[in-house]
């Protein structure tokens, strides 16, 4: 819908030549080639407009004025040899939408509809006034509803991608509960939406609203429309509760889902053990892994390099190093993610120099190491008081460019000036600057109050 | 993975951030030295280390101290050495809170 076909793109040419002190005619059009060369002897463009000529070149309405739009299009209409189709009408009605206002692009529509006998409007024309009457900022829904009933005054039912389009359009512009109103009346009138735009309105409604309001979205599909919840749905709402901590809720789902006859795959359970993780709860973690052993659910990727973060977070890190090895023996090679979630495991343990070698064996195994690897085993080395390594580290990063994190530079320039070394903390303030790793405010901030604290003990004699 | 909260140490305070990034009318001396008549104190600091780094006048002896030449003793109270550690709080001296 947002190429303009090529027949459309003729039709600039010819208005090109009809308003001289627009534009003049730039590229070669198609198939109105001998009578756009015949007109242009008549009045030759302006030379003063051929610089800035190419970019608007695509959308042929100038202004959104009505009244232009209109006589261009009857100016067109009337010197077009070929029949206009649908498709034409289409993309000037998308040509127009995309700098008018919605009034002004019904008006047009009601304007084409009368001057064209031969238009009948199919559900694509009014899909387009749609979607541009919901990107609209008003707050109430008065242009979508306008444009529904023109719809359903000529004869055009909205069916499921009408109802799919609204509510895309609507997220897209941030008015989700309008979305969701729209939906349950286009529900009650029309059409129930399939599961992908249900789906996609409950993601966006989990997003950004409330719980409850969300239940009780799914509760009125449900109970009102016989729209049920499928496996993606609870997945979704499923994630949601996890990140809002709410565990309890997440297994009441999952009893939910199991009763609704589905079975949980391996994305579901890979979910919820994402919630454990970030708990540190290491063992309904690994629970969560036995049980999909139990289903016969094939644990992935994601499913190791989750239980091996969540077990590193905890401090198991010997059970991590374990299941990493169950990893590759399933035939998965650990990458960055799993290698750093163990590194910061052993730091966390005070086992930095043993990270630091991982490091190497990594390295060793192909595995390039990324930029979370790099904070992670620096933020160790500088807790770990380790500075000729946490420096080297540092010179390491800089040659390659990664960028710092803020806790990262935070404890490596506190302790570059703790040990008095406050040249090379200004050093790194200026590579964190530089690679625009951080503000400037948030790096300067952090130097600052570093220098106020060893200005205050060398006053109080603490530091030499 | 990393704590969190240090992220939100100073840009989450916006009078703080503020006192950083907002910009000030400047006091005659320092107007001479930057060349312009406002700018905020993150910039300030900004202008006065790279002018340091330019000029190479960091001690080669003993990198933390600067040793200053005639435009920036100016600015620094005077001063003929000047250890990095204070440069923040001299340049913060130019930038007196504002009274209510």
């Amino acid at each position: 819908m947002g190429k303009i076909p090529s027949s459309f793109r003729s039709m600039t040419s010819t208005q090109l030549v009809k308003k001289p002190t627009t534009f003049p005619p730039a590229p070669p059009p198609r198939d109105f080639r001998n009578r756009v060369s015949g007109r242009e002897s008549v009045k030759t463009p302006q030379n003063t407009d051929q610089g800035s000529s190419r970019e608007p070149l695509r959308n042929p309405f100038k202004t959104p004025d009505l009244s232009d739009a209109k006589s261009l299009f009857n100016s067109i209409a009337s010197t077009s040899k070929i029949p206009l189709d649908l498709k034409f009408h289409n993309s000037v009605l998308q040509s127009y939408a995309s700098i008018a206002a919605v009034d002004d692009t019904v008006n047009l529509f009601t304007h084409i509809l009368k001057s064209q006998r031969n238009f009948s409007p199919e559900p694509s024309t009014f899909h387009i006034l749609l979607s541009h009457a919901c990107k609209a900022p008003d707050s109430p829904l008065s242009n979508v509803h306008r444009v529904l009933n023109l719809m359903v005054n000529n004869g055009v039912e909205p069916n499921q991608v009408t109802t799919d389009i609204a509510v895309r359009s609507l997220c897209e512009s941030g008015r989700i509960i309008d979305a969701m109103d729209l939906t349950k009346e286009l529900s009650e009138k029309h059409s129930p939406p399939d599961t992908y735009t249900y789906n996609f309105l409950l993601k966006h409604l989990c997003k950004c609203e409330s719980l409850s309001l969300v239940y009780e979205f799914v509760d009125v599909m449900k109970k009102s429309f016989k729209v049920e919840p499928d496996l993606i749905s609870y997945t979704i709402l499923i994630d949601t509760v996890c990140n809002s901590k709410n565990l309890r809720e997440a297994m009441r789902l999952v009893s939910l889902l199991g009763n609704a006859g589905f079975k949980p795959d391996c994305f579901l359970y890979n979910t919820i053990m994402k919630g454990y993780c970030t708990l540190s709860k290491g063992s309904e973690a690994i629970g969560v892994y036995k049980k999909m052993k139990e289903e016969g659910v094939e644990p992935d990727r994601v499913t190791y390099n989750t239980l091996i973060f969540g077990l590193s977070k905890c401090g198991r890190v010997e059970e991590a190093r374990k299941y990493m090895e169950t990893m590759v023996e399933s035939g998965y090679e650990p990458d960055a993610v799993a290698y750093t979630s163990l590194m910061n495991g052993m730091c966390r343990k005070g086992e930095t120099l043993g990270a630091l070698s991982l490091l190497g064996e990594m390295e060793a195994k192909g595995c390039a190491p990324n930029a979370c690897t790099y904070n992670t085993l620096l933020y160790g080395l500088c807790k770990a008081r380790l500075m000729d390594k946490g420096i080297e580290l540092y010179g390491l990063m800089r040659s390659n460019g990664v960028k710092l994190e803020s806790s990262a530079y935070a404890t490596l320039v506190r302790t570059l000036v703790r040990s008095g070394k406050v040249a090379e903390a200004y050093e790194v303030f200026d590579y964190a600057v530089e690679s625009k790793s951080l503000t400037d405010a948030c790096a300067y901030s952090t130097l600052e109050i570093s220098l106020k604290w060893l200005k205050k003990a060398k006053e109080q004699g603490l530091v030499v | 993975m990393l704590p969190q909260r240090l992220k939100k140490a100073i840009t989450d305070n916006p009078k703080k951030l503020g006192n950083l990034i907002d910009l000030v009318n400047l006091p005659s001396t320092l107007r001479e030295f930057l060349g312009q008549s406002q700018i905020s104190r993150l910039g300030c600091f900004m202008r006065v280390w790279s002018y340091i780094k330019t000029n190479n006048l960091q001690d080669p002896k003993n990198m933390n101290v600067v040793n200053c030449d005639d435009k920036l003793k100016r600015i620094l109270l005077g001063k003929q050495r000047v250890d990095l550690v204070e440069l923040p709080s001299l340049i913060k001296l130019h930038f007196p809170k504002e009274p209510k």
